[in-house]
């Protein structure tokens, strides 16, 4: 009870000494609010390209193998999956016959061409060639009309079904179903609209609302297929037999390869775990230089609180002889000159703390969906508070150390 | 007694040049006692003074106060006695400028860990004992000296303490409202405070009732003052 309502009034104390030098304390706070901001910002920002990311790679499933030429990540020598042959159709067409546990095959292919629709152009939208197993790999359903069907593969129809940002860009105010719009030199008639997937684009990854669907064999046949390369996405039947069943996938493609054992593979097999940890692991560096860089400037506002500390100590010698004298025991003095510093840097952390909602506002608007977690919040205030214990202590052992003669003789 | 001193040296060392300012000085002080320390400066008054108010520790000697050895007491018991057994009253006032009046008097009680009602009254109690009950919202600078030295004494016994050490206290003020401090302090003594004056002008120490006088840290002289002498006729 009593030691409260001590730390009460050291509490009051350092309040009051503020109030008096509201100018200096603003100044000085500053530094802290530019280093809460910047750490804020920094981890805002890291924790909204996480998210982003991992919505966008959700989308395709993590039960969902994909066998391709290259593989995504391409570490050693690239002149080796250069000279890797093409994945054909014929070649995806086996593999779906042989591939029997499989929940889906869906062989893809793409191009990027420009669309048009009466005179609204847009350049290089990705077009991919694809089946009705697409509704199996992926998670994204049509919001209206409908996705390809088996029919449309089998019969080559010029159908297409197009991603929401194809649909506002091209089709402003026109209702797009069965309306026919050109894709390169092709007419199509869309069949159906994509529902709103959000973006991985921000990262070099696909755009999955601004695809354009067409059935593969209409592909083929209006853009040419058999110098591209086709992607397979191959859906295992059960998350848990996913090793297993990647086993099984590369034994069956060495055997369309017609690879002896000897043979190394001349494909390569990806998952989305493979991107999503090269993902974090460039996550992770590009975050500790961002928070190394705003700690500097954190560590340089609580420099300046420091200084300002010495100052006050200095400018007050007085004082603290007076409080000295009439009986202020040294931790009394420390406890003042703490709380003091402690109130500058919570003050700097609590307007930081706005700056960030404000710049995190913006960049929700401006660049991708971000928001502050209440962690992120609590963390700032509470590090704020810490740089002022941190960086008041030395100023603030000084003032209670003093002697007290000598402060009351300080003019 | 309030004061037993037996003994009391202070050494100063300045680069390895030992300065002597108090040597070997005895000294009791009973209750309600009005005693007044002169002595040219350099004589040894201000160590004196020091060492009885528990500012500085003696070099060697014994000190208790009210029966407790002080002279040992690390800095933080020594501000504990400060706080609770003795009363400044300095030549320069030495309010907290920036704190009102009424905050400057409770100080000590808050140091003493008193609660905010008790607070209150008990320095609500001294402001108006010494003259002061209207400008307690006032500030420090915004009083005359007179005014300012009333506080300082309102300050110095909010706590009760056993012993009022008045250091030049009329030393900034004009002779008139010198001389209104200086009867305060005689009615002070009145209501039974043992009070320790230093000074140099022998007319304030004649409200003494006794004069020691110090010279190169020794007491030269101990004797009555005239004034106890005209009170006791």
């Amino acid at each position: 009870m009593k030691s409260l309502r001590q730390v009460l009034e050291s509490l009051r104390i350092g309040f009051d000494s503020l109030r008096a030098n509201k100018a200096r304390g603003v100044l000085t706070a500053l530094g802290i609010i530019i280093g809460i901001v910047a750490v804020i910002t920094t981890m805002t920002a890291a924790n909204g390209l996480s998210n982003n990311f991992k919505e966008s790679v959700s989308a395709l499933g993590s039960d969902v193998l994909y066998v391709s030429r290259m593989p995504w990540i391409v570490t050693g020598n690239f002149f080796e999956f250069r000279n890797r042959p093409n994945l054909t159709l014929e070649e995806a067409e086996l593999l779906a016959r042989r591939m029997r546990s499989a929940r889906a095959v869906n062989p893809t292919i793409n191009t990027s061409k420009s669309i048009k629709y009466r005179s609204e152009v847009i350049e290089n939208v990705e077009i991919l060639g694809t089946t009705d197993q697409q509704m199996l790999v992926a998670s994204a359903v049509p919001e209206i009309g409908r996705f390809l069907t088996r029919f449309d593969i089998r019969f080559n129809k010029s159908v297409c079904v197009i991603g929401s940002t194809v649909r506002e860009r091209l089709f402003e105010n026109v209702d797009p179903l069965n309306k026919t719009m050109k894709i390169g030199r092709r007419r199509f008639r869309v069949v159906g609209v994509m529902e709103k997937q959000g973006s991985a684009a921000f990262f070099g990854g696909p755009d999955f609302d601004s695809q354009v669907f067409v059935p593969i064999t209409s592909f083929v046949k209006a853009f040419g297929g058999s110098h591209r390369d086709i992607n397979v996405a191959v859906k295992a039947p059960s998350q848990a037999s996913l090793a297993d069943f990647e086993f099984e996938l590369i034994g069956e493609m060495r055997k369309i390869r017609k690879l002896r054992p000897s043979d190394r593979d001349n494909f390569s097999i990806n998952q989305m775990d493979s991107l999503v940890g090269m993902f974090n692991s460039v996550m992770g560096v590009v975050v500790t230089i961002g928070l190394v860089i705003t700690t500097i400037s954190l560590f340089v506002g609580g420099i300046g609180v420091m200084n300002i500390m010495y100052v006050s100590v200095t400018e007050r010698t007085k004082e603290i002889g007076i409080r000295k004298a009439i009986g202020a025991k040294r931790r009394a003095i420390l406890a003042q000159f703490l709380f003091e510093s402690m109130a500058i840097c919570a003050f700097g952390g609590l307007v930081g703390l706005a700056g960030a909602f404000g710049v995190t506002a913006l960049i929700d608007r401006l660049v991708m969906p971000a928001t502050i977690s209440p962690g992120i919040a609590t963390l700032a205030v509470v590090i704020s508070m810490g740089i002022g214990v941190l960086f008041g202590f030395l100023p603030a052992w000084k003032a209670s150390r003093l002697n007290p003669i000598e402060a009351l003789r300080y003019e | 007694m309030t004061i037993e001193m037996t003994d009391i040296v202070k050494t100063y060392g300045m680069n390895s040049v030992e300065v002597q300012a108090l040597r070997r000085v005895s000294l009791s002080v009973a209750k309600n006692e009005y005693v007044a320390i002169m002595g040219p400066s350099g004589s040894g008054k201000s160590t004196l003074m020091n060492i009885i108010g528990c500012l500085d520790p003696p070099t060697s000697g014994s000190y208790s106060l009210e029966g407790e050895d002080v002279s040992t007491m690390k800095e933080d018991q020594l501000a504990e006695v400060r706080n609770q057994k003795i009363g400044f009253v300095f030549q320069t006032f030495n309010l907290i400028a920036r704190s009102n009046v009424f905050h400057n008097v409770e100080l000590p009680l808050i140091y003493k860990g008193v609660s905010v009602a008790k607070r209150r009254k008990i320095a609500e109690e001294a402001l108006e004992a010494v003259g002061l009950a209207d400008r307690m919202k006032h500030k420090p600078p915004e009083l005359s000296g007179g005014e300012r030295q009333r506080v300082a004494i309102a300050r110095a016994l909010v706590n009760k303490p056993s012993l009022l050490l008045a250091d030049e206290p009329t030393g900034n003020l004009d002779s008139t409202t010198g001389s209104e401090i200086m009867s305060l302090l005689d009615d002070l003594h009145a209501d039974g405070n043992t009070i320790i004056l230093v000074t140099h002008e022998p007319e304030m120490a004649r409200h003494a009732h006794r004069i020691i006088r110090l010279k190169d840290g020794v007491i030269e002289s101990d004797t009555a003052s005239s004034a106890r002498a005209k009170r006791t006729a």
